[in-house]
């Protein structure tokens, strides 16, 4: 279990403030918040990439800092990526297996496999910059599960991606949590992608977890009324129908629209857009 | 039909204006073109300046590397890690860029006439009149250039990829060496071949700490100073000619390392 306790620290004068959280093992957990609410601060804070000004952050009881970056067995996608420039898809993949010493031969099969898993094997003698995002955002997954890492860090994995591709990935997250069983935590604005992949979503505002609650929790009951304002804010927008996630209620502005197109409670009467 | 391109006024100035600095600058390397081109025969088959390139390249060469070898340690340490007095360090480093070569060589020749400076020399380590004291002239006037060059090459590393190869595995070292450094490449190979062209060059921080003494401490700039000031004006042209040449080929070199590095995309 990850857990993070009355957590604290300023970078630049931006500060995350008393962060609480529990993050069970094998969980999927989504951070949703406004653009500058700290999301991806707090990703790389639960991944140990800042030292605290306060608090705690543990896995399985013993603190992230304990363990140097390079033995945490954590995998981080970024939201551009980040794969290595100077090297083709395959070394990017096989970095990490470098890194830890695996016999060439073992390397060599798993970085194949992987490949073929994600369906990269074409890109393998490819460079980054040559790569669509789609293809960019694979082999960036790629790089991070072929260690098979505890915990998989990602920060807006799916921004940048063309909405099938999208629902291409969100399969695949699924089904690499399915297969791997590891812990993934993600950064998203869409409240769609975080409902409908986590089982819990935390909502950052200014610095501070104000609530955790369930997916399909997403559009229910808040205490927090900035939590309320954020979420309400929301347009639901036809493509979330699309995307499939029916039979939820979303109970924004007031407003309650059940998002099954069979069974649309007339929003557009009641002021919903 | 052939497309009329207008200018606007401000774009006319502009252009008018690079036009006469290109002119000037031509002009001057054009002359020294001229007058050396028919001495450069004559040049190769005289001793001394056969000495001054000799010494010139030697020296030059052990101060780029010299500056390189200390200059990517420091920039990575100014840029990559969090010490306290990293800005402090950082100003007292860059410091000599904007003081006059010839009062560094004023500061060279002082710090190696105390006490430290005899110490050392009694040691075996002579710097004040000699070949060692052109090199210690090359790295002060050099390393700060350098370890600004190198440190702004770093900065342009994106810290992300450091941060994901730190996930995968990697230590600091690695992660130097398989990522940071691969990915500064070219703007590195770029500030050794500027820094060496610039050390070809310098002469005021090493008239100043060496002196000027034929077939002794004569590099291809004190060549020139010297035939010059005797009315050899052959052997200085020649010189001229020859460091024009390297510093043309060095600059050329530099840029295209660079434009295939902003083509390739790869910062």
């Amino acid at each position: 279990m990850i857990s993070v306790e009355n957590y604290e620290v300023n970078l630049s004068g931006f500060r995350l403030k008393n962060i609480n959280l529990n993050i069970n093992k094998g969980e999927i957990f989504a951070i949703v918040g406004e653009t500058g609410a700290g999301k991806t601060i707090l990703l790389e804070s639960i991944a140990g990439f800042y030292s605290p000004d306060g608090g705690t952050i543990s896995y399985g009881g013993r603190s992230v800092w304990d363990t140097p970056l390079e033995k945490r067995r954590i995998g981080f996608v970024y939201q551009d990526y980040s794969l290595f420039p100077h090297m083709k898809v395959r070394a990017n993949i096989e970095f990490g297996l470098k890194m830890h010493k695996v016999p060439k031969k073992e390397r060599r099969e798993a970085v194949q496999q992987m490949m073929k898993m994600l369906r990269i094997d074409h890109l393998a003698d490819r460079y980054p910059v040559t790569l669509s995002g789609g293809e960019k955002q694979r082999a960036a997954l790629a790089r991070a599960l072929v260690l098979k890492p505890q915990v998989l860090f990602m920060d807006e994995p799916f921004s940048a991606l063309d909405p099938n591709t999208r629902q291409r990935m969100y399969e695949l997250i699924r089904s690499i949590h399915k297969n791997f069983g590891c812990t993934i935590i993600f950064v998203t604005h869409d409240f769609y992608e975080a409902a409908s992949l986590a089982g819990r979503v935390g909502v950052m505002i200014k610095g501070e977890l104000r609530e955790v609650f369930g997916g399909e929790n997403m559009f229910g009951e808040h205490s927090d009324p900035e939590v309320v304002e954020f979420l309400g804010r929301y347009e639901a927008k036809e493509s979330d129908y699309e995307n499939g996630y029916k039979n939820a209620f979303c109970r924004a502005r007031g407003f309650t629209w059940q998002r099954d197109r069979d069974k649309r409670l007339g929003a557009d009467e009641q002021g919903f857009r | 039909m052939k497309k009329i391109k207008k200018y606007t006024g401000f774009e006319a100035v502009a252009i008018i204006i690079t036009f006469a600095v290109t002119v000037f600058i031509f002009s001057a390397m054009a002359f020294i073109v001229m007058r050396g081109v028919p001495y450069i025969g004559e040049a190769f088959r005289s001793e001394e300046v056969r000495f001054a390139l000799g010494l010139s390249l030697r020296t030059s060469l052990t101060s780029t590397l010299i500056c390189m070898l200390t200059g990517i340690p420091a920039a990575y340490a100014l840029v990559k890690t969090r010490f306290a007095a990293r800005h402090l360090f950082s100003v007292i480093i860059e410091l000599p860029l904007s003081i006059p070569n010839i009062m560094l060589g004023l500061s060279l020749l002082l710090m190696f006439s105390s006490g430290i400076g005899r110490a050392l020399s009694e040691h075996g380590f002579r710097v004040i009149f000699n070949v060692n004291g052109i090199i210690m002239a090359h790295i002060l006037v050099n390393l700060p250039f350098v370890i600004r060059m190198i440190k702004t090459a770093f900065m342009n590393v994106d810290p992300k990829v450091e941060i994901v190869a730190g996930s995968l595995g990697a230590g600091r070292l690695r992660t130097f060496f398989l990522i940071t450094l691969p990915l500064a490449k070219n703007a590195v190979i770029g500030a050794a071949i500027l820094a060496w062209s610039r050390a070809l060059g310098e002469f005021g921080a090493t008239l100043m700490l060496v002196g000027a003494t034929r077939m002794k401490t004569e590099t291809l700039p004190t060549s020139i100073y010297l035939n010059m000031a005797t009315g050899d004006t052959g052997p200085a042209m020649a010189c001229a000619m020859i460091l024009l040449a390297i510093s043309g080929i060095s600059l050329m070199l530099a840029n295209f390392i660079n434009g295939e590095h902003k083509k390739a995309g790869r910062n």
